[in-house]
């Protein structure tokens, strides 16, 4: 599923640098950071960002997932600073609700 | 290309970040350089014209709004209150006209009709109902509105709902509204930049203006020499064969739109023309094409002479066939040349055809809807010179026949159309707005003449522009611009006559014109260099006494 997740945010990052600054383009690797200090997405990228990727988690994972309730946001420079913390957080939600 | 990239001002009550970066990512010529105007405020940034963003010559502009946000009785009509549609369409009335001043600030300007969340359905009898429907009220409005803003040449109202409907059941997307004030999904901004930056090319003069299509399994299904026009594919009750009549139909109704068609196919030329001829359900008929080759040759040479016989360059062209092979060999030898992808299903080319963002154009003239009938002519004018002894005996039994007006709003449209359309015989290649032409010639200094055209095999529509500006008794020809589709029949010295007549009628002592090269412009230089001593030797200067009268060629009569 890790794997499932991962590839499913590198599709995200093709559809969001199709409309980023070409010198703004994010890399398709699990460190490269999101929010927070050292990230590269201003709010409306990260509103993006979130929205697409609940889209093709819908799509492609099978199940939705939210990352606009409260839970997330509260802990949104945790969650959102580098592609691979979200890939983990997304792998909790899906487990939670497997699990539930 | 006249210009590497346009500066693009965007108005709007909502964000539009992710629609200026799609505009700014597309790779298609030209590059856009999206300066969003203070978000939200749509009126203020109309109204205040002084403001910074308008003041730095900004290309063009899209103004796009929610229309509760600049109509409010429209808003009190979302909220279900009592106003009358008239006052509604009043308030219209005053944002046409706050557009109109922004058409003085910039050379284009797009404006995305009104549209309302698909999902807003809770009372849907009633939506289409006079007065109390929403929908019924927003149709009026953009109808209004489009009525409005057809007066002002250089502003556009473009049809979101395309958009909308492309980007189907998602379109409207209430989270990123939610979340950053973004109405619609990352496919209607997608969408919306392609089309805004195929009516930039339109108005820029850069429309597509031939389609050059194979014949077997392209327009019909089969191979004509092995099955015989009476067993093709096309028309009668067989999907495929309704497919291939839509496809002519669709082809048909281009060309009703002036764009030209041609065929190039490999094929035994009478038995190809016979099925054109013969076949029953054949929607395209020879008379709709301006030229052909059909012979076993390769098909991009073929392609160039149909090119050439048409006076068109591979940037006009746009070239469909079925096979990848053949699109891969016009591709390669012609870069210019438009080859889309094709569908290998039948059943979705008609599709495909309509779909193409290459022919935009802003305005449709006379000349536009009679285009393939001027290229006919065109043949009978070529037969004509082949079978007489010399040039001057066939310009002399052309009759032709060159009306001069001066520019006036009935022939503006055509006359910007040229100017940004005409490449090969133009002196100076300004491109410019039908307001920018119309206020270049408003001071008594400058004056501008179109020239009508015609023989006894037709009339060529109106297709040279000539101006002049007038300084200290000295007259530059500014623009000379001509139609390459009527070169080589002294049309050229007949404007340069009319432009030293008419100096010399000014008060002009001295006409001058300056050439300025381009990639394409050297027949241009080549005339003047045949009808003038150079002023500067090594300049690209020359100039004629208005003393001594250019003389008019004796086979034209000139109607001013």
């Amino acid at each position: 599923m890790r794997e499932k997740i991962t590839q499913m945010l590198f599709r995200v990052l093709d559809e969001l640098n199709q409309f980023r600054p070409r010198e703004e383009h994010l890399k398709k690797d699990l460190g490269t950071p999101l929010a927070g200090a050292s990230g590269r997405l201003d709010s409306a990228g990260l509103i993006n960002l979130i929205v697409l990727t609940e889209q093709k988690a819908a799509q492609e994972l099978g199940r939705p997932i939210l990352l606009t309730d409260d839970r997330t946001l509260s802990r949104i420079n945790e969650v959102f600073l580098t592609l691979g913390s979200l890939a983990d957080y997304i792998h909790l939600l899906l487990n939670e609700k497997r699990d539930g | 290309m006249d210009k590497q990239s346009y500066t693009c001002v965007l108005v709007s009550d909502f964000n539009l970040q992710n629609f200026a970066g799609y505009a700014a990512n597309d790779p298609d010529f030209p590059d856009l350089k999206p300066v969003a105007a203070p978000l939200g405020q749509p009126v203020p940034v109309l109204l205040d014209t002084a403001a910074p963003h308008w003041q730095k010559a900004a290309d063009l502009a899209v103004i796009w709004t929610r229309p509760q946000s600049v109509i409010p009785a429209f808003d009190a009509l979302l909220r279900y209150e009592q106003v009358p549609v008239r006052e509604v369409l009043q308030e219209v009335d005053a944002y046409g006209s706050l557009l109109s001043n922004v058409s003085r600030c910039v050379r284009y300007a797009f404006v995305p009709s009104w549209v309302l969340p698909s999902h807003r359905s809770v009372f849907g009898v009633l939506e289409m109902k006079s007065d109390v429907g929403l929908t019924n009220t927003l149709m009026r409005m953009n109808l209004r509105l489009a009525e409005n803003l057809e007066k002002i040449p250089n502003i556009h109202v473009l049809n979101t709902h395309r958009w909308i409907e492309r980007a189907g059941i998602n379109a409207f997307h209430p989270k990123l509204w939610y979340l950053g004030k973004i109405p619609f999904s990352h496919e209607v901004f997608k969408e919306a930049a392609q089309d805004i930056k195929a009516a930039l090319r339109g108005v820029l003069g850069y429309a597509r203006k031939l389609i050059v299509i194979d014949l077997d399994d392209t327009i019909w299904g089969g191979v004509v020499g092995d099955v015989g026009w009476e067993n093709l594919v096309l028309g009668g009750h067989h999907h495929l064969g309704e497919a291939y009549a839509d496809l002519q139909r669709g082809l048909k109704s281009m060309k009703n739109r002036g764009i030209l068609l041609a065929v190039v196919s490999k094929n035994e030329e009478q038995a190809a023309l016979e099925a054109i001829r013969r076949h029953p359900e054949m929607v395209l008929r020879l008379e709709d094409f301006a030229a052909w080759r059909i012979n076993w040759r390769d098909k991009a040479q073929n392609l160039l002479e149909v090119l050439s016989e048409l006076n068109l360059g591979p940037e006009s062209a746009v070239f469909i066939d079925d096979n990848p092979a053949e699109r891969a060999r016009v591709k390669e030898s012609l870069p210019g040349v438009l080859v889309p992808d094709w569908p290998e299903d039948p059943l979705l080319s008609p599709a495909a055809l309509l779909s193409l963002r290459c022919f935009e154009m802003p305005s449709l003239s006379r000349e536009d809807l009679v285009r393939t009938a001027m290229y006919l002519s065109e043949n009978q004018r070529r037969d004509l010179k082949k079978s007489v002894g010399s040039l001057e005996e066939w310009l002399r039994r052309l009759a032709i026949r060159v009306e001069v007006e001066e520019l006036h709003p009935a022939n503006l449209q055509r006359a910007a159309q040229l100017l940004n359309k005409t490449n090969q015989m133009n002196l100076s290649t300004r491109r410019m707005s039908e307001a920018e032409l119309m206020a270049w010639a408003g001071p008594k200094h400058r004056r501008l003449w179109t020239l009508r055209v015609s023989d006894r095999f037709g009339d060529a529509g109106l297709t040279g522009i000539v101006s002049l500006e007038i300084q200290d008794r000295k007259a530059q020809i500014v623009d000379f611009i001509l139609s390459c589709r009527v070169l080589g029949r002294k049309i050229e010295e007949t404007m340069l006559a009319t432009a030293i007549r008419q100096a010399q009628a000014l008060g002009a002592k001295e006409v001058y014109a300056r050439y300025v090269p381009t990639p394409k412009n050297k027949p241009c230089l080549d005339f003047f260099k045949s009808a003038a001593p150079r002023l500067l030797p090594q300049g690209e200067l020359f100039s004629w006494d208005t003393g001594q009268p250019f003389p008019l060629p004796d086979h034209i009569e000139l109607v001013q």
